[in-house]
């Protein structure tokens, strides 16, 4: 290999290339190596990074932060596949955050002698992965939807697309994840999209555009187990700033009920199609067996109030019981799954979603022994 | 597989480790060869029986040109070849789009058609290695190559993992010699090919897919039309980005085939600084551009018959080369600006022959060049005409009323990457990464190197797929 300079290079250091050489046969391209003593360099960048990321990660550290998995799509296919590796008679828990945050596996195994799968994604309408579902004859289990109304009954979809990702994951990607997971997530608390560098760079204080104010965005407020059972960060227990601007990012999108008739009618409109698609999705789960209970979770505070004023119960809820035919648990109707911890007004406490789980269960059991092995 | 995954590191590193061992060249360049089918298999396994359908045909259409000597057979033999590659590229990448416009058409004509959906996938690097293959058989036919003399060489050209799903688009004479003698990397190679692959890696998952990307989706996706700022904002930061995301690419093959001991070429020399069109074609993804000019711009004609055959080879060139990035007309609009502007180019300096121009007037022309280059991006980004036309009406200001799109740090970090970018590339213009290496302090390579390190670690960039991949 030629060093820095070299007989097809101009004088001024430009190398000649293809676009120089019209018509020809291209020749070996020459790569020269600069005259630079790599090795140490490579040792000292490697040596110098190392310090760096350590120091990285004892910033995150030591504002409380743990190392979790990360809930990515790959996270998310792991589980989903359990149903078609065997485990199609589970049951599975799916549903927004509420889902995910308040229902404990491990408190759920205890009782019921076996683990659910959890399949709830934040801030994301069940209604997709209801209908991958019930196109998938191999799952025969019980099915746990739980609704929040200000996600279900609007369709909104933050992370859409997990079970497409599920059918086309590459090897690569499957490999990659496993990687992952066995490396960096149990290790590195930084590695988390709330620690990332453009998250972490907008977070900054700039000065607000002119007709663009910046929006709070969701902070990390959960930690993540490797069969994607999760709870709440404590940060959002213990710490009444932290916690109040989490409050503060739900409260950016509680805006009054409209009073337009058109826009009320969109609103209706959208309803009534999920509810629509969630009762075909049913009929298909329940024409073979499937056994499918809908759950309301807990909320409390400005979110509460919120809920009542846009999602009025009749108009959702008892609306998407009375058309799917499906039986379903509101809290309220229930004193045992009405009184918990909810820092954030949405999620409960790692405790009060222990004591809340093992309730649910309880309930379950209770009310439909006809659904076999919870 | 893709560069910026763990998956890659992994299968790199033990690439790198079987490369090493002291084991025959032969062996050495099976495990090439295998771990290349790997590399291209962990997207979509079924998909490498295309690769090797290209691989055989081409091999033979090659040695049926050695052993031919009436011109009709040799024509035959190399259309063989032309017809496979392009048939195959023709079903994959353009047979929705093919039958979305033959629907049209029919349908405008007053027939009721409606063919059912094909739902064809698209593989991975097609444009690329169909386009490695043909320039096989098409410096064969051309008699500016020799065969290569066996067949593992030949197959390990075509598959070279480095250059295979999105190039820089290798000739047989650049690759394929380098396959007969045995080649293990120096130390001093092996440490450079890392920092040339650090290099790459931080182009495309800092600068292009945390830096940039965010801005770009947010004005190019919105559903709303973009005033000026933000129009103008989201083009230059796409125009960054698709440099970072495929020069950074380009950088990371070029690293990794140097650590296993190969050179690959340029494809990439600082094409912000261009002045000219022409220019900018010398320094943007110079394989392809190269490839076209010497397998289709030439053929057709070139610049030896006239004037007016000369315009419209270079727009038949630069049209199929749009067309070579997507199945969208949006893409032959691209090229089809594109070749405008090399008209224009060459009219002009025909009007102004012998002109040189001043130092300012130099930078002056470069950002006029840069401006307009910027103007064709909104074609190749924008999902359609319609997007296309808000883009150019809000950069020409005509979204008056356009609510903001971009919050403040989007505006800022552009504005930041987007001026750091159009420097190197100036202060590049007439130097190598290499030379400018050899001059700079050890301390200073090392700390930048660190930095790299350290910024693509905290950037957690998620595995996204390169730009040129779809393509």
């Amino acid at each position: 290999m030629r060093s820095s300079t070299s007989n097809s290079e101009r004088p001024n250091s430009e190398r000649l290339t293809a676009a120089d050489r019209p018509g020809e046969a291209q020749p070996v391209p020459e790569r020269p190596v600069p005259d630079r003593p790599f090795g140490r360099i490579l040792l000292a960048a490697a040596a110098i990074a190392a310090v760096l990321i350590g120091g990285w990660e004892w910033h995150w550290r030591s504002l409380g932060v743990a190392p979790d998995y990360r809930d990515d799509e790959a996270l998310w296919a792991i589980q989903r596949r359990r149903i078609d590796q065997g485990e199609g008679d589970a049951t599975v828990l799916i549903g927004a955050s509420r889902t995910f945050f308040d229902v404990q596996l491990p408190v759920w195994e205890k009782i019921a002698g076996r683990r659910p799968i959890q399949l709830s994604l934040d801030g994301t309408s069940p209604l997709g992965i209801v209908e991958d579902l019930a196109d998938d004859p191999r799952f025969t289990g019980r099915l746990l939807i739980g609704i929040a109304p200000d996600i279900f009954f609007t369709g909104f979809e933050f992370e859409d697309g997990r079970p497409r990702f599920t059918h086309q994951e590459s090897p690569s990607q499957r490999v990659g994840k496993w990687l992952s997971m066995h490396t960096i997530e149990p290790a590195f608390a930084f590695y988390d999209g709330d620690f990332a560098l453009f998250t972490v760079l907008r977070r900054q204080s700039w000065p607000d555009r002119p007709g663009r104010p910046r929006m709070l965005h969701v902070r990390r407020i959960q930690l993540v187990e490797a069969d994607r059972n999760s709870y709440m960060w404590d940060r959002v227990e213990t710490d009444a700033a932290y916690r109040d601007l989490v409050r503060r990012t739900w409260a950016q999108n509680f805006d009054p009920k409209p009073t337009d008739p058109k826009e009320l009618a969109e609103i209706a409109r959208t309803r009534d199609e999920q509810i629509d698609r969630m009762t075909r999705a049913i009929a298909k789960l329940r024409a073979r067996g499937v056994f499918v209970v809908f759950v309301r979770e807990m909320s409390a505070g400005d979110y509460l109030k919120f809920e009542k004023e846009t999602f009025p119960r009749e108009e959702t809820w008892d609306a998407l019981l009375a058309k799917t035919g499906a039986p379903g648990i509101f809290y309220a109707d229930y004193p045992q799954l009405s009184n918990f911890d909810l820092p954030d007004w949405s999620h409960m406490s790692k405790s009060s979603a222990e004591r809340y789980t093992a309730e649910l269960v309880d309930l379950l059991r209770q009310k439909y022994p006809q659904a076999g092995s919870w | 597989m893709v560069f910026n995954t763990l998956t890659f590191a992994g299968f790199f590193l033990c690439v790198l480790l079987v490369h090493s061992l002291p084991l025959p060249w032969t062996f050495r360049k099976v495990n090439l060869l295998l771990a290349s089918y790997v590399f291209y298999s962990a997207w979509n396994p079924p998909f490498v029986v295309l690769l090797w359908i290209s691989t055989v045909v081409d091999w033979y259409a090659a040695q049926g040109l050695v052993r031919s000597e009436r011109p009709a057979a040799r024509h035959a033999w190399m259309l063989l070849s032309v017809v496979a590659n392009l048939g195959m590229l023709l079903y994959f990448k353009y047979g929705n789009f093919l039958l979305a416009n033959l629907t049209a058409a029919v349908n405008a004509a007053g027939l009721d058609y409606h063919p059912p959906k094909m739902d064809i996938v698209l593989p991975v690097g097609i444009s690329f290695y169909t386009f490695a293959t043909m320039s096989y058989t098409l410096d064969v036919y051309l008699r500016r190559a020799e065969p290569a003399r066996n067949f593992l060489d030949y197959a390990l050209f075509v598959t070279f993992f480095p250059h295979l799903v999105a190039g820089p688009i290798m000739r047989p004479t650049e690759l394929v010699p380098q396959f007969e003698k045995p080649r293990r990397a120096t130390a001093r190679m092996l440490a450079f090919g890392l920092g040339l692959m650090t290099l790459g890696l931080f182009n495309k998952v800092v600068l292009a897919d945390t830096l940039l990307s965010g801005a770009v989706e947010r004005v190019f996706d919105a559903k709303s039309a973009p005033g000026m700022l933000d129009a103008w904002v989201g083009t230059l930061a796409f125009s960054s980005q698709i440099f970072c995301d495929f020069a950074g690419y380009s950088t990371t093959a070029i690293g990794a085939a140097m650590c296993l001991g190969f050179a690959m070429p340029d494809n990439f020399r600082f094409p912000y600084a261009a002045v000219g069109f022409s220019d900018f074609w010398r320094r943007w993804h110079i394989t392809l551009s190269s490839w076209l000019r010497d397998y289709l711009y030439i053929p057709l004609g070139g610049n030896r018959h006239g004037a007016a055959r000369t315009y419209a080879a270079l727009m038949t060139t630069m049209l199929l080369g749009g067309l070579w990035h997507g199945a969208n007309w949006t893409f032959v609009a691209w090229g089809g600006l594109h070749g405008s502007y090399l008209a224009g180019e060459r009219v002009l300096r025909k009007r102004f022959h012998g002109y040189r121009p001043s130092p300012w007037a130099l930078v002056g022309l470069g950002l006029l060049t840069y401006l307009l280059v910027d103007v064709t991006w909104v074609f190749f980004r924008a999902k359609d005409f319609p997007r296309a036309w808000h883009m150019l009406t809000g950069m020409a200001g005509g979204n008056s009323a356009a609510k903001p799109l971009l919050e403040t740090p989007f505006i800022v970090i552009t504005a930041a990457v987007v001026l750091g970018l159009l420097t190197v590339h100036w202060a590049m213009r007439r130097r190598t990464l290499e030379s400018v290496v050899a001059r700079t302090p050890a301390v200073v390579l090392g700390g930048a190197w660190s930095l790299m390190l350290f910024l693509i670690v905290i950037s957690q960039g998620t595995g996204n797929a390169f730009i040129y991949f779809q393509f």
